[in-house]
This record gives structure tokens, C-alpha cells and sequence, in this order.
């Protein structure tokens, strides 16, 4: 019997230390993904994949996700002549499937469960001061079924839990938008710059009717516009405001109706209820909040400090920071939590010819566990798979 | 008992499929349309095996062939077969079947509505021949190029006509060509009268020349008595022998009169009207042009890529030049050239990027501009720096206004730097202070996901590269158009069908004609994913001929299969081009061009920089070529900067002149 209870606790024992977590992650100016793999203890490459297919040009692998059933992963490549294009390969193998042109500098993206449609914002970050759009990409056959047009500089692309709303932020206009997932138009947008402000004032005093900022509230949805007649000259673009707030990540509650959008310009988290289309909290963090990932157990929200070169854990509950860490070096990017609610991966871009790192952050004891090198600019990263 | 349990387990397992809702996709499997046509789909989800009011949405897979609206209206804009996806919503575990279906899409090819035949002739001379050009224009108003065609004669003892619609005459008189596709028909009345032409004269600049040579052939046909007959139908063509027995004579001529000769041999060229026709044999002999070319030296770069350089004679009166690096710690070198033997690199600047991409040097050798990419602030530009003593090279400023895109490439011309952004326009920048530089214009092209890659300026011309818009002339200043920095005029244009045109020269012969040499960058082979793998390039220089500017003309080329041209540099006639995978390459641009450079002989010399210490090993890849004092100096992206020296070109043993 003894052995027995031996056996059985040495089994559970193995089979705790041979749990291993899978990360893709891109190296930006290197035109390479990475696949990364953190056995509890140690965090290494273990595998470089090429991408694009200029040689002598960066065409700039930005954005990448896993699919839902876990069979693919798609990238962005930013740099085009001048559209980027989006890529399908498949998981383990590695193998380029298919590949489609979006829009001017596609960077982060999102796959629904439910629609089985890819959302990707097209950033447009050098370029001029306009809406720029989200491409919805059909991925069985890798075909761009619509643009729909935001804000100046969309980033951040992710989806609600139930797979039905799509959120993304106007990096420069600083406005966030809802986009419903299946009929592909914007729902709701609101303005950060100005919720950001409110949030520090006395709300009792304000007379918010006359705001009009919110869409929901009436009802509306704005159905699909022929752009083509419209008068773009009259838009006034030149005139578009410049967002201090500066958004550029949101990321979905993964149990409860709330949105956290990054305010890299404001060095401050803002928590948005996506019911009542208000925020309601506000996070202050280090300099440059980048990205951010929420762990599915609904726990912790880990913040990318770009500017800072560090990362915030949150605790959600308390609106505490629990721990802000160092990363190993500057230019702190992406994060991806593990579905395990356990670990953090943090890619970490450098400068120059600094390798790219991805931080594995242990979320138990608030420490960097080990950390993993691939190629210049490691940016964005997207989880794969826990094996055992 | 034990079926009691057993019974209890199923309805268990039954139980949650049961109050689940089961829902499915209605919509057809297939729908025909017609072009214009409009339909609403009839889609739904069914719930239970009812009609419910769950969310369903239809996309088209070629939304600018078929498009469904939010009405989950089609409408069809092109002919074929394409496929609409639905998708319904709600929870995808209500599916049991999935919650997506495609739908079929025919829409069927319009009936052709018209034959357009044009060009025909008033009267067509018995014995010579007519192609007819036509157009099948289906109802749609779109250009059918899959539609059969055929073709009759109502008189064949007339007129006969083939199955490509070319018409052969044999004697006078009326005679209907039918041109017929489905059921639409087009009948064109020809008059074909007696032909006056009794013979041929034809005259050329010159009966021997060496391959490469162009000539210029003049037919005139003329009638009994002498006249000529102006509106003669008259054809060129030639026969040839090669001198070579295992190689076939080959060559270009133009419907113009223009020939030239690929291999050396006899050549017959003919001028032919009906059966009036007169012939010239040319004799051509190899071009004899080669010359050897040896190393010099080399200024090694083997832990990081290399760039685009530049050569420059330095205020002291010595030889410097200026290298960039690429995917690397934002570096560029300087070195000391003046004994091309011995390249030494004699100072450095580090900036704020991945890639320096690009590197020039002022008129007057004090200013340089690097590019910058992949800046870690992801805000990239340019970088101004004192080259008075290249051996100090200081940074006078830097500059990112709408450049934060990056700059893949720049040129420097009377106190203006020309920097590309973003791969879309080029800003035109004053430097006339460089410490304060501010940008006075910008060009940019309007079309649709238009892309630039470079901008080559010379004598006030603008010359830049916009990909599949082609090549772009634009005055800065030349005058040509009232342009200037300021207010850049573009005034002429070509595009090449591959959309491949990454570089521009202009090349102004010395027989009057002016030619534009644009570049491609193909890389068709994709990459190679193999560690340390060499990429295969692909593409030529494309030579145009813009001495009529409104009516620019592609007219010969250069190309080295399997490498892929990169950056180029002509000086008193030569060119010296950089071939990716083929090192340096010299061809000889004297004379009227025409046809493919290699293949005619032109090509002088090739130096091939193999390095087995290189960053990837024995791997050229070579990116430009500049002449400087008789040197040729190139960069190669695995090894550094070179340098290499035509030996001086020898009186050829020849009695035949050349043209």
C-alpha cells in the first residue's frame, strides 16, 4: 500500500514537472516567429520559423493569434507595397497555409469562436491622421470579407467572451470601439480622452444628456455606410484631434461585461463597463501601459509597461498593484497569460540589435522566472498550448 | 434494479441533448444570378425545426464580384462561380451541424452583345495581308476574352480569312468578313483593289555591324511608274544563320524597320507588300566587348549586413566611402578608398535603428544622409551628418517629421534632401541649414494602394520608382515643367506590366536618345527557410526609351536569369549593375539600344564576390555598384564594400567597321 501511495505521488509530482507552456511570439526586425517553450523552471526557443518572402526588405510580423481550436496561427505582416497581408499556418507544423492582402500596417487580432471570422485592426501607424479600418477575414478560406472603418491608428483587436463583440481602440483619436461580430458595424464608440477626465471629477455636478457620446444609449447601431459616396474632403481630417490618452491595447473581462483599456499617453488603465458603457475604474500605472492580458480565472490583469521597461500585476478584485518587475530590458511589448491563470509571458522588444526576450512572470509568486531569446524586436506574442 | 439504473444513465446522457436547442442553417445550396442582378437571400437559422429569429449573416467570398448588404441582399457584378458564406448566430454548441453554410454562386456570362472590329481599312491592296482587330463585348458592357470567335469569308476567291481573324487577299473585288461568337455577328465589307506595288526598295544605315548594333531598314514600295505608295501594308521580317553551328540566329525587328542581332552570323532582312518584296543580308560579327575585370580590395563586413554605399572624393582631395548596415545596431561605416587596394574603415556612426538602409553624400562631399528603419521608438527618419573629416563624422541633426514610417531611401541634391515615407511619397527637404532641416513638399501619387521604393534625382529631374505605377518623372527644378522643390510638377510616366519597379536611372546616350533604366525587385522563389539558406532573386532592368516623353517606349533589356537586379550606376556608356545573386555585372550601353543586352554580347565583365568568411559564407548578394576614379566599388550584403578595375579597353583587331 505504501508503494502504492509512492507511485501515486510521485506520478502527481512528474506530472506537475513535465507540464510545459507554448507561446508563438514575433520578432518584429527579424521577420521570424519564435516558438517559445517554459517547462516550469526554464524558458527557451525552441523552434524559429522565416516569414514573409522579401529577403532584403522587413516586412515586420506584428500581430499573431492561435485560433480558437488551437489547429492554426495567424500573423501580420505590417509592411507591404503598401497594403500588409495576413498569414495562416498551421500549429506544430509550422506549414504556411494561406495568406491574404489587408489593409495599411495590420498589426493585433483576434479569432471569434463563434462567427469563426478574424478581426484585425490595420493600424496605419505611419501614416496620416485619417479612420483607418478593421479587416474581418473569412480564415477557411482566407478571404477579407469587409473593412470596417474606426478610428485614426486602431489597435488592440480582441473579442468578448461569448465571441460576439469586438473591441479596439483609436490610438490616436483615443476613442474605443464596439464592433458587433456578426453583422460587422460599430455599435458603440467612446471618447477616452473624456473618460479619462470624468473619472477624476464629481460626476454628481454634470449634466450628462448633453454629452452625446453615447450610442448605446439610443439604441442605435450604425449600419453599413457607402463610404464611396461620401465627401472625404469635408471630414476634416487634418483637423483630427491628437488623443493624450493615447489608447493602444484592450482587453475583454473573461467572465463579467467589462473592458481594461491601456492609456499608453496617460500612464493609466481605464476599466470600462461595457453595459453601461461608462468607465468605472481607473489603474495608474508606470510609464507607457502597452498591452494587456486579463488571467481567465478573472484574477489579475497584467499591463506591458512599453516606456517603463517593466510590467504591472493587478489584482482585479482589489484594484491593487500587486507587483511592477523589471523586465530584462527596454521596450517592454506584449503579454499572454496562461490559460492556467499561472504564468505571464512577456515579449520584450530592445533596441538595436538587442535580441528580442520574452519574461516568464511566475502570477503566484510575482516573480521573473527565467527568460527566452529569439530575434530583434520581440513584439507580439500569443499563447499556443499546455501539454504535459 | 440494474435496468432501472441503467435506464436512469441514458435519459441522463439524453437529457441535456434534448433541452438543448438544435439549431441549423436554411439557406440554399446553390443560387444563379446575372450580372446587375439583385436577389435577397431566403436565410435563416431554424431552431427545433422552426423558423427562429436568431442572428444570420451572409459575406460574399469576392465581395467585388458578388456583394451581400446588410439586408442580406446579393447582387452580382462579375460573371463565374463564386461562394457566399452564412453564418448564424448565437451559441456555436446549438449546432450540431455547424453553424456555417455556403452558398453556391452562379452568375452567368452575359450574352455577348457586340463584335467590335476596328482599324479596317478603306481599300486593302490584292495580295497583302490584314489582321483584324476586334473586341467581344458581351451585354454587360465587360470585354469577353473567353468567348470563341470565328471567322468566314462570303468570297474566298478574294478573300480568305484564318481562324486568328488574318485576312489574305488574292485578287479585286468586294468580299464580307463575318466575325461571329454565340449567336452575335459583325460583317465588315472589304474592298479589295488592284494592287499597284510592283516592287521594292529597300535601303538600310549599314549591311555589317557587330550583335547589339541596331539598324534601321526603309522600305518604299512603289507602282509601275515609280510613285510610291504611301499607304503600302508593309512587313518586316529576316532570316539568319549563326556562325555558331549549335546556336540558332536570333535577333529583334520592329515594324518600323528597326533590327538588331542577338548572335553573330548572316542576317536576311525583308520588306514585303503582297508579293512584291526586296531583301538586305547583313553580316554580324560577336561585339567583342569583353574585358577582364580584377578584386582590388575589399573592406570586410562579415557580423552584420551590408548596404547601399557611396564613393565621394573628401574636401582634403582624398577617397572615402560610406556603407550602411541592415537588420542590424543601426550602424554606418566610413572608410578610406583612396588606395582601393587598401579599404580601411576609418570611423562609425550608431543610431537609433535596425537598418540604414540607404546612404548619400552632398555635391560638395560635406554632408551625408543616412535612413533610418526599425527605430525602437518605432519613430524612424533621417540623419544629417558633417563629413568634412570623414575620419570625425559628427551628426548635425536628425529629422522624422512624416518620415516615422521609416526611410527606405533618400537622395541629397542642391542643399534638398529627397526622403521617402512610409513606402507612399517622397518629402522634399531643405537643408540649406542642416542643422535646421524642415521639409517644403512632398510628392505623392493618387492612385489606388500606390507604393514607392526610391528616388534618384539629376539635372532638376526627380526619377522615382512607384512600383506597379512604374517609373515617375517629376520636376524639381529642371524646368521642363515649372516644377521646383517646392512645388514638384510630375510631367511623364511608365509602367511596366510586372509592377515590379523598385530603382530608376536616367541614361542620356550619346546618340541623342534618352533612356530611362528602371530596375525590378523580385524575389519570386519566396524564402529560403533553410538555415543559412541563399535567397534566389528574380527580375532585369527594364530600358525605356523617353525621348518622347508623351510616348515612352520599352525597348531592350538587361537581365542574368536566375539573380535579380538590384542598384546601378552608368558612367561614359557602361553600366555597372548589381545582381543580387550574380555579383557585379558590366554591359556595354554604347549606340542605339534595343533587344536583350546579354544575349547580344554587350555584357563586358563580371566579378562574383565569394566570401568564405563572409556573414553567411560564399553567399553574394550583391546591392550596388558605383564607378569612382576608374574603380568600381560595390557593397554586398553578406561581405562589406569592394572594389574592382576593368582592365583599359584594346583596338580590336577587327576589318569589319561597326555601325
Amino acid at each position: 500500500m505504501k508503494k502504492l501511495f509512492t507511485l501515486f505521488g510521485l506520478a502527481i509530482a512528474l506530472s506537475v514537472q513535465a507540464q510545459s507552456y507554448y507561446v508563438y511570439v514575433t520578432a518584429e526586425s527579424e521577420d521570424e516567429v519564435s516558438v517559445v517553450k517554459f517547462d516550469g523552471k526554464k524558458a527557451e526557443t525552441i523552434k524559429t520559423i522565416p516569414v514573409g518572402v522579401w529577403p532584403a526588405e522587413i516586412e515586420g510580423p506584428h500581430g499573431i493569434t492561435v485560433g480558437p481550436n488551437g489547429e492554426y496561427w495567424y500573423l501580420s505582416l505590417a509592411h507591404g507595397n503598401p497594403y500588409g497581408m495576413l498569414y495562416k499556418f498551421k500549429t506544430g507544423t509550422d506549414e504556411l497555409v494561406g495568406t491574404v492582402q489587408l489593409g495599411l500596417f495590420p498589426a493585433s487580432m483576434q479569432v471569434s469562436p463563434v462567427t469563426g471570422l478574424l478581426y484585425c485592426v490595420n493600424f496605419n501607424l505611419h501614416g496620416d491622421m485619417v479612420p483607418s479600418t478593421v479587416s474581418v477575414v473569412d480564415v477557411e478560406s482566407m478571404t477579407e470579407l469587409d473593412q470596417i472603418t474606426t478610428g485614426a491608428m486602431p489597435h488592440g483587436s480582441r473579442l468578448s467572451r461569448d465571441g460576439m463583440k469586438h473591441y479596439s481602440v483609436a490610438m490616436m483619436s483615443g476613442e474605443l470601439f464596439e464592433i458587433d461580430a456578426l453583422d460587422l458595424v460599430v455599435t458603440k464608440k467612446f471618447d477616452l480622452d473624456e473618460a479619462s477626465k470624468m473619472l477624476d471629477m464629481d460626476h454628481s455636478k454634470m449634466d450628462h444628456s448633453a454629452m452625446g457620446h453615447n450610442m448605446a444609449d439610443k439604441g442605435q447601431k450604425e449600419k453599413a455606410m457607402d463610404h464611396s459616396k461620401m465627401d472625404h474632403s469635408a471630414m476634416g481630417h487634418g483637423a483630427m484631434k491628437h488623443s493624450a490618452f493615447k489608447p493602444t491595447w484592450v482587453s475583454p473581462h473573461p467572465s463579467k461585461d467589462l473592458v481594461y483599456v491601456a492609456g499608453n499617453g496617460a500612464d493609466e488603465v481605464l476599466e470600462i463597463d461595457t453595459k453601461t458603457w461608462k468607465a468605472t475604474r481607473k489603474f495608474k500605472t508606470d510609464k507607457g501601459p502597452y498591452n494587456i492580458d486579463l488571467s481567465p480565472d478573472g484574477k489579475y490583469m497584467v499591463v506591458s509597461y512599453k516606456s517603463a521597461a517593466k510590467t504591472g500585476i493587478w489584482n482585479l478584485e482589489t484594484g491593487e498593484e500587486l507587483a511592477r518587475l523589471n523586465n530584462s530590458q527596454k521596450v517592454t511589448h506584449g503579454v499572454a497569460v496562461s490559460p492556467d491563470s499561472r504564468y505571464a509571458f512577456v515579449s520584450v522588444e530592445g533596441i538595436a540589435d538587442d535580441p528580442g526576450m520574452v519574461d516568464v512572470i511566475d502570477l503566484q509568486t510575482l516573480k521573473v522566472v527565467d527568460t527566452a531569446y529569439l530575434g530583434k524586436q520581440a513584439g507580439g506574442i500569443a499563447f499556443w498550448k499546455v501539454e504535459d | 434494479m440494474k435496468h432501472l439504473l441503467k435506464l436512469t444513465f441514458l435519459a441522463l446522457l439524453l437529457l441535456p441533448a434534448g433541452l438543448m436547442a438544435q439549431k441549423k442553417i436554411v439557406a440554399p445550396d446553390e443560387i444563379v444570378l446575372n450580372v446587375g442582378e439583385k436577389k435577397k437571400l431566403d436565410i435563416y437559422v431554424q431552431e427545433n425545426g422552426k423558423k427562429s429569429k436568431e442572428d444570420v449573416r451572409a459575406f460574399s467570398r469576392a465581395r467585388r464580384s458578388v456583394y451581400v448588404d446588410s439586408t442580406q441582399t446579393i447582387e452580382a457584378f462579375k460573371p463565374g462561380e463564386f461562394e457566399v458564406l452564412v453564418i448564424g448566430g448565437g451559441s456555436v454548441a446549438d449546432y450540431p451541424e455547424g453553424n456555417r453554410k455556403s452558398i453556391k454562386v452562379r452568375v452567368n456570362y452575359p450574352p455577348i452583345s457586340e463584335i467590335k472590329i476596328e482599324g479596317i481599312p478603306n481599300t486593302i491592296y490584292a495580295g497583302t495581308p490584314v489582321a483584324l482587330k476586334y473586341k467581344v463585348i458581351d451585354k454587360a458592357g465587360l470585354e469577353r476574352a473567353d468567348v470563341q470567335v470565328t471567322f468566314s469569308s462570303a468570297n474566298s476567291s478574294v478573300a480568305s480569312v484564318s481562324g486568328f481573324g488574318v485576312i489574305n487577299t488574292f485578287k479585286e473585288g468586294k468580299v464580307n468578313i463575318t466575325a461571329k461568337a454565340e449567336n452575335i455577328e459583325n460583317t465588315i465589307s472589304l474592298n479589295v483593289v488592284k494592287n499597284p506595288i510592283t516592287r521594292i526598295e529597300l535601303s538600310a544605315d549599314g549591311d555589317q555591324g557587330r550583335t547589339g548594333d541596331v539598324f534601321h531598314f526603309n522600305a518604299k514600295a512603289l507602282d509601275a511608274k515609280g510613285n510610291v505608295i504611301a499607304d503600302a501594308p508593309i512587313q518586316y521580317s529576316f532570316y539568319g544563320v549563326s556562325d555558331d553551328v549549335s546556336q540558332s540566329a536570333s535577333g529583334l525587328i520592329k515594324q518600323d524597320g528597326r533590327f538588331v542581332a542577338d548572335e553573330a552570323g548572316t542576317y536576311t532582312i525583308t520588306a514585303a507588300a503582297g508579293v512584291a518584296s526586296a531583301s538586305k543580308t547583313l553580316r554580324i560579327v560577336p561585339r567583342d566587348v569583353t574585358r577582364k575585370i580584377e578584386m582590388v580590395g575589399q573592406g570586410s563586413v562579415n557580423d552584420k549586413h551590408t548596404s547601399d554605399l557611396w564613393i565621394w572624393e573628401g574636401v582634403d582631395g582624398r577617397d572615402y566611402a560610406v556603407t550602411g548596415t541592415w537588420g542590424a545596431d543601426g550602424k554606418a561605416y566610413f572608410w578610406d578608398v583612396t588606395n582601393p587596394a587598401n579599404i580601411f574603415k576609418i570611423d562609425s556612426v550608431q543610431v537609433d535603428a535596425r537598418t540604414v538602409n540607404d546612404v548619400k553624400i552632398s555635391e560638395d562631399g560635406t554632408i551625408c544622409v543616412i535612413s533610418r528603419e526599425g527605430a525602437s521608438n518605432r519613430k524612424n527618419g533621417l540623419v544629417i551628418i558633417d563629413v568634412k573629416d570623414p575620419r570625425n563624422v559628427e551628426i548635425i541633426s536628425t529629422f522624422d517629421e512624416n518620415l516615422t514610417g521609416g526611410v527606405h531611401n533618400v537622395f541629397i541634391y542642391k542643399n534638398h534632401i529627397y526622403a521617402l515615407s512610409a513606402g507612399q511619397k517622397y518629402y522634399i527637404i531643405n537643408i540649406e541649414d542642416p542643422k535646421k532641416p524642415y521639409a517644403v513638399s512632398k510628392f505623392e501619387l493618387d492612385t489606388p494602394g500606390h507604393a514607392i521604393h526610391d528616388v534618384w534625382v539629376e539635372d532638376g529631374i526627380a526619377y522615382s520608382s512607384n512600383w506597379s505605377d512604374g517609373i515617375q518623372l517629376v520636376d524639381v527644378g529642371n524646368g521642363i515643367a515649372g516644377g521646383s522643390p517646392k512645388n514638384p510638377v510630375q510631367f511623364a510616366s511608365y509602367a511596366y506590366p510586372n509592377g515590379a519597379n523598385h530603382a530608376a536611372f536616367p541614361y542620356r546616350s550619346k546618340t541623342g536618345k534618352f533612356y530611362v533604366i528602371g530596375g525590378d525587385e523580385i524575389f519570386p522563389y519566396g524564402l529560403n527557410t533553410a538555415k543559412g539558406g541563399v535567397n534566389m532573386a528574380g527580375g532585369y532592368l527594364h530600358i525605356i526609351d523617353f525621348t518622347d516623353l508623351e510616348n515612352p517606349e520599352e525597348i531592350a533589356r538587361v537581365e542574368i536569369p536566375y539573380a535579380g537586379s538590384h542598384n546601378y550606376w552608368i558612367e561614359d556608356d557602361i553600366l555597372y549593375v548589381a545582381f543580387y545573386n550574380a555579383g557585379v555585372r558590366v554591359f556595354d550601353l554604347s549606340g542605339e539600344l534595343m533587344g536583350d543586352l546579354r544575349k547580344q554580347g554587350r555584357e563586358i565583365a563580371w566579378f562574383i564576390p565569394n566570401d568564405g568568411n563572409g556573414y553567411t559564407p560564399n553567399a553574394p548578394f550583391t546591392w550596388g555598384a558605383q564607378l569612382h576614379k576608374g574603380h568600381i566599388f560595390f557593397s554586398d550584403w553578406n561581405s562589406g564594400l569592394w572594389s574592382a578595375k576593368l582592365e583599359p579597353e584594346k583596338p580590336k583587331e577587327t576589318k569589319i567597321q561597326s555601325k
